[in-house]
């Protein structure tokens, strides 16, 4: 058969690119949780029958890398033969899906005429997964066990009759048995979408075609991906932070170490240097640290490009057996998300050293946490989730944003006072920026945000995430480090205290108490001697400077 | 006075005139290029109208100024006063990533750097009692400080003033007497409803373009009277309604997507006359492709849209708009892939078969090299086009770098061009919860007519209907808006705590608010009309959905409204949970002023003129070999012709391709209507 012509295949990769667009339109229409339709916590993709990315909807980041390996292991555990057209499979063992337990993939195979021939997939935070925490991100497991419910590639539907001992199972053993089970059915929803999209252009142009196709996209981006290496210059480029701790052993900081190899038109990333696993819940999977690793590269060279598995073919990950970025069973994942979110900015430091005009300084890190009432007897309960906003990362040709949500939460935007006010016993005091703690520079750090609450109900507790107040995120090339990000409890009052670490089940707070979350800003970029006088009087004249400058 | 009315929408190429004579349904249609000074423009095209100004009793403007303004940021400058402790939420905005792979997203700067943000001492809670009562000495002096300042405008933004706005109008009488120059906005009075970021964000970009829509209004409205026009001026809003042109000075964000609101308007009222209730409203420009849906006969609406990624919380006609039209460049991104648009040519030198100068291959040089355009018929022999320079531009651009031929190559991109509009109208229609195949197709603007066929095809939509002039459709459009004023609260309470007297209440005093606006148009009470919605969710949802509010839901403890969310969530998000606690989030009412609507004048039995104008060889990809299509004249083809595809169909400003596999008939009024042979 004759090459297909250049036409016909942007016609696939573009029909391939709608499909998984309307692949998330169903998620989002038919899901019951917020973390989908809201805060968009999930990744969709269709595979080839090798699992390799077609295309990609939108949504977190790095969830998408995650795919196409999770396909790979099914096909690895079950066979070719093992999938059956009408089979939806469950997948969620970190280890092999590359994220925390909550993050639960459905897929199912793709038949066109008696032959398998492609994969839908997608992954999403579940309301519930029947772990030691309610909605999941336990804080202190020790093991997997203690998160809740693995699946391993278990068809709940099987060539298209709903398992429905296995369905009942599942839902006695989560919180809330009405939004997962409302949530898994809009995933198998948007599955299916995946796959009628796929099988109608399989009509349309045949199997062969869009394989063939396909074929010559993946050729044609990892020729582009080649070319956008080759620009780095070669070398090794290493970088390393400290975490301040895993959740359990509070007093043990522990290392995460990076080094990117840059050969010609291939890129390497090695984790050799970072702590071996660690005994609380913060170790990041390895499918997941690779998935991240071309989400860094794919946003330092082509971020507007939708991405497919000719991408990745150039990159390489690699990590020694049982680190925390490489764990093995029994190792406790569920706040995976501290070590997601510093792989990110680790490579990128990593990098800045051979393309720094691609490479903003570190953000502020994952920061907040839940103001709760759970107890009926102490008033009626509620719970209101604030990652708050922070400093991003000093740009090389700019000062970076002020108050954006961390770098792994993506579009997920805050909640208004006037919501906050509506909706939970609380009021909002100051929305504003942070000036303390953004990294000054030639181009300076992001401001982070000062949230304060009054309390107007009794017994009401609250829980913070915090990362990185020990070494702080770093500016570059002479910037400043970033200050810290930290809770002010019962401010104003002899009481007042001041918060860095994790806390739970955290109070009570009381009627008129008072508590303050102040997110760090972002590093600096360059000698602030080389400032811009026209950006110092901009700040000056914004009220921007802090009385030491 | 006479009946006539004119209606002039100024879009981004062109400014397009249509006047109507209401006792004979006659219409008279221009267009004139949209460059220079839109006053200029606005009489020139009057004047070429040979129109009798004083005879008019009606002119109708949609305008792009007020959106212009804000794309370009080229408004007034202004500053903003808020409650104590919130005067950076303007810049902090939601926080969220709009684009997750990019290092450098930057979300965009706000329009009022932070020393002219002032805060004062005031805080109402979320029920809208008085917390702290404004303190004004802070209020004084704040204006005081904005005004050593020279601002030209003030917007007042307070937390919870959607349900109680006592502090913001006491804030805009002291700012009217302590600095009576400024233009002043208050949330308030732009929008009732909670969200502090959006409501800031509404009521600065009113601010920021009130005083440049204000000083051209003025200037038009001198003009006219100059000139002994002594009926009335009104201005479109992105609601589709019309307005008075004091509204519109007080209100400029309401007037943001003025001109294709008429587009809209005018496919509803077509669909009225066709009797078809289900119609995709598809208008192709120069630079842009906008999608609506008309739904059970109305366009379908949002209360929010965004302009360069600003917020604006205004009720709107839900217009998707992609960059996609004649002028779109066909290029190959760096991985080889052949991509048609976003971006477009400038309407000089614009594409590259009109000779002056353009370089780069668009989606017209290919349309011309496919056959589908007559070099020497375009725009009615305005302009001529190079067959030539088109082959060279998509030679050089895509053809060779592709390997391919030249006709292959200008197939590829008209064939990717008619992809990207599919999938617009494919993601609006299945995202709102509708079936693109119980829709038809309304194709306007100039290049409407060459993608109708395609886009009957892939979508397999019930037909393809092209209105007669469809270049100036969407200014005829305007010709069938109403007045309209709509007025929306923040209500917030479980159905379980609502009952029939307090909601028949609220929608009272909310109906009285809107008629005391309602007024000033003159329109007779007895023209009006008023309709009332809710927005409407489970408990626990952020999402609403909207819902009408009819006589009979004052019954039965309001369970038909409750049970009318149901019906609603279940089409929007597949979903209904009728025993789930629920909410009213916001109630809305719009009040109409029905104005007469124009006639339209059937066609003459039998045109003069020979429609065949000759043969031409096409190129349609998925069609093989070279096809011939006859070229007819649309002002000769007779009602009830029906014309086999392919074809062409030619009338002045717009060209319509009909592919193998259809048939076009033309209906009483001149409407093209393109069905599939099979169906």
């Amino acid at each position: 058969m004759s090459q297909v012509d250049p036409i016909t295949t942007q016609v696939i990769r573009n029909a391939l690119k709608a499909a998984a667009d309307e692949m998330m339109i169903s998620l989002i229409k038919t899901a019951h949780n917020p973390l989908i339709y809201e805060v968009q916590d999930f990744g969709l993709a269709l595979t080839n029958d090798r699992g390799e990315m077609l295309a990609e909807g939108s949504g977190l980041p790095g969830f998408m890398g995650c795919l196409g390996p999770t396909v790979q292991s099914g096909l690895r555990a079950l066979g070719r033969a093992g999938f059956r057209e009408g089979d939806i499979l469950l997948a969620n063992e970190p280890y092999e899906t590359g994220t925390h337990i909550s993050d639960t993939a459905v897929y199912m195979p793709i038949f066109f005429d008696g032959e398998l021939v492609a994969f839908s997939a997608l992954m999403a935070h579940w309301a519930d997964i029947g772990g030691k925490t309610p909605g999941g991100w336990c804080p202190d497991t020790t093991d997997i066990h203690q998160e809740g419910l693995i699946f391993f590639h278990d068809k709940l539907y099987e060539a298209g009759a709903l398992n429905q001992t296995f369905q009942r199972f599942i839902l006695n053993n989560v919180r809330f048995p009405e939004l997962v089970h409302g949530d898994l059915n809009a995933m198998i929803a948007a599955c299916r979408t995946g796959a009628k999209r796929y099988i109608a252009l399989c009509k349309r142009y045949g199997a062969g075609v869009l394989r063939q196709a396909m074929e010559r996209v993946f050729d044609q981006s990892e020729a582009l991906m080649r070319a956008k290496i080759s620009e780095i210059p070669d070398g090794a480029y290493s970088a390393s932070v400290m975490m301040d701790h895993d959740g359990v052993e509070l007093d043990k900081p522990y290392r995460l170490a990076v080094t990117v190899c840059v050969r010609g038109d291939e890129m390497h990333v090695d984790w050799t240097g970072t702590a071996s696993t660690v005994k609380g819940p913060t170790n990041h999977p390895f499918v997941g640290t690779e998935a991240l690793a071309q989400t860094v590269l794919k946003s330092l060279t082509m971020p507007f490009d939708p991405m497919n598995h000719g991408h990745l073919r150039p990159l390489t990950v690699a990590a020694p057996d049982n680190t925390a970025v490489s764990p093995l069973y029994p190792a406790a994942t569920d706040s995976y998300g501290y070590v997601g979110e510093m792989i990110i900015h680790l490579i990128v430091k990593a990098l800045a050293q051979a393309i720094p005009e691609r490479c903003p300084a570190c953000s502020y890190q994952m920061f907040g946490g839940a103001i709760y009432r759970m107890d009926p007897r102490h008033g009626e309960p509620f719970i209101y989730i604030d990652p708050l906003a922070g400093g991003a990362g000093a740009f090389p040709h700019a000062d970076g944003p002020s108050g954006l949500i961390f770098v792994g939460d993506g579009n997920a935007p805050n909640t208004p006072t006037e919501v906050i006010e509506g909706r939970y016993p609380l009021r909002v005091l100051r929305h504003t920026f942070n000036l303390k703690g953004a990294g000054k520079g030639k181009f300076r750090g992001g401001f982070g945000v000062t949230r304060e609450y009054q309390m107007l109900e009794d017994n009401i507790l609250i829980q913070t995430m915090n990362e990185n107040t020990i070494e702080t995120p770093w500016g570059l090339y002479g910037g400043e480090d970033a200050g810290v990000s930290q809770l002010t409890a019962w401010t104003g009052t002899e009481r007042e205290q001041t918060i860095r670490g994790r806390v739970y089940f955290y109070g009570p707070f009381n009627k008129g108490d008072i508590i303050t979350q102040s997110s760090a800003g972002g590093g600096g970029w360059g000698d602030p001697n080389e400032r811009d006088p026209a950006l110092i009087e901009y700040d000056r004249r914004n009220g921007l400077l802090t009385p030491e400058d | 006075m006479t009946n006539n009315r004119l209606a002039i929408d100024v879009g981004g190429t062109f400014v397009d005139f249509v006047a109507l004579d209401e006792s004979t349904g006659e219409i008279q249609i221009d267009k004139a290029p949209s460059s220079g000074l839109l006053e200029e423009r606005f009489f020139e095209g009057i004047d070429s109208l040979d129109l009798d100004l004083t005879a008019l009793r009606n002119i109708i403007h949609g305008s792009t100024l007020v959106i212009n303004t804000i794309v370009q940021e080229r408004g007034a400058r202004i500053g903003l006063i808020t409650t104590k402790g919130f005067r950076d939420v303007l810049e902090l905005g939601r926080g969220n990533r709009e684009e997750i792979y990019n290092l450098f997203y930057t979300p965009p700067p706000p329009l009022i750097e932070r020393y002219l943000r002032l805060e004062v001492s005031e805080r109402l809670d979320a029920r809208g009692e008085v917390v702290t009562p404004l303190d004004e000495g802070e209020a004084r002096a704040a204006i005081r400080q904005l005004k050593a300042e020279r601002v030209e405008g003030i917007a007042v933004v307070f937390l919870h003033s959607y349900i109680n706005p006592a502090h913001e109008e006491r804030m805009r009488a002291l700012a009217q007497a302590e600095y009576p120059q400024a233009a002043v906005t208050i949330s308030s009075e732009v929008c009732r409803e909670w969200r502090e970021f959006e409501r800031a964000s509404t009521t600065v970009l009113n601010v920021y373009a009130k005083p440049k829509l204000a000083r051209y209004l003025a200037s038009l409205q001198n003009e006219l009277q100059r000139r002994k026009f002594a009926g009335s001026l009104s201005i479109m809003q992105s609601s589709g309604g019309i307005t008075s042109l004091s509204a519109a000075q007080a209100g400029p964000i309401r007037t943001t997507v003025s001109g294709p609101a008429g587009g809209v308007i005018g496919v509803a009222a077509l669909g009225t006359r066709l009797g078809e209730a289900n119609l995709v409203a598809a208008d192709v420009g120069g630079t842009t492709f906008d999608v609506a849906l008309v739904s059970q006969g109305q366009p379908l609406e949002r209360n929010e849209h965004r302009i360069n990624r600003r917020p604006v919380l205004q009720p709107t006609i839900d217009i998707v708009s992609i960059g996609a039209g004649g002028g779109s460049i066909a290029w190959l991104d760096e991985a080889k892939g052949l991509r048609i648009g976003p971006q477009s040519v400038e309407a000089e030198p614009g594409p590259a078969c009109y000779g002056l100068g353009g370089a780069l291959a668009t989606v017209t040089d290919a349309q011309l090299i496919l056959g589908y355009l007559d070099p020497d018929y375009y725009l009615g022999e305005r302009m001529r086009l190079s067959r030539a320079l088109a082959a060279t531009a998509i030679d050089e651009n895509v053809a060779k770098p592709l390997g391919m031929d030249l006709r292959a190559a200008a197939a590829g991109i008209m064939h990717l061009a008619n992809m990207n509009m599919a999938y617009a109208i494919r993601n609006i229609t299945i995202e709102r919860g509708h079936d693109p195949r119980e829709f038809s197709l309304v194709c306007y603007g100039g290049g409407g007519g060459l993608f109708a066929g395609f886009l009957l095809d892939e979508l397999e939509a019930a037909s393809a209907i092209i209105p007669l002039n469809p270049a100036t459709f969407s200014a005829w459009g305007l010709l069938n808006a109403d007045y309209r004023e709509d007025y929306s609260r923040t209500f917030l309470k479980p159905f379980a705590d609502v009952s029939v007297e307090q909601l028949k209440r609220e929608l009272d005093s909310l109906e009285s608010d809107v008629r005391e606006r309602f007024t000033e148009t003159g329109i007779a009470p007895s023209q009006t009309m008023t309709q009332f919605h809710a927005a409407m969710r489970y408990l626990g949802q952020e999402h609403t959905v909207k819902a009408p509010i009819l006589a009979a839901d004052f019954a039965d403890e309001l369970r038909p409204l409750r049970q009318r969310l149901d019906a609603l969530h279940e089409r929007a998000y597949a979903l209904a949970l009728p025993e789930s606690a629920a909410e009213i989030v916001s109630l809305q009412v719009t009040m109409l002023g029905v104005t007469a609507k124009p006639r339209i004048k059937p066609m003459s039995a039998q045109p003069p003129g020979e429609p065949l104008k000759g043969n031409r060889a096409i190129h349609i990809r998925d069609f093989g070999s070279r096809l011939v299509a006859p070229v007819l004249r649309r002002e000769c083809l007779a009602a009830g012709s029906e014309v086999p595809g392919p074809a062409i169909i030619e009338e002045w400003t717009s060209t319509i391709l009909t592919l193998p596999g259809q048939a076009a008939t033309v209906d009483e009024y001149g409407n093209l209507i393109i069905k599939r042979v099979d169906q």
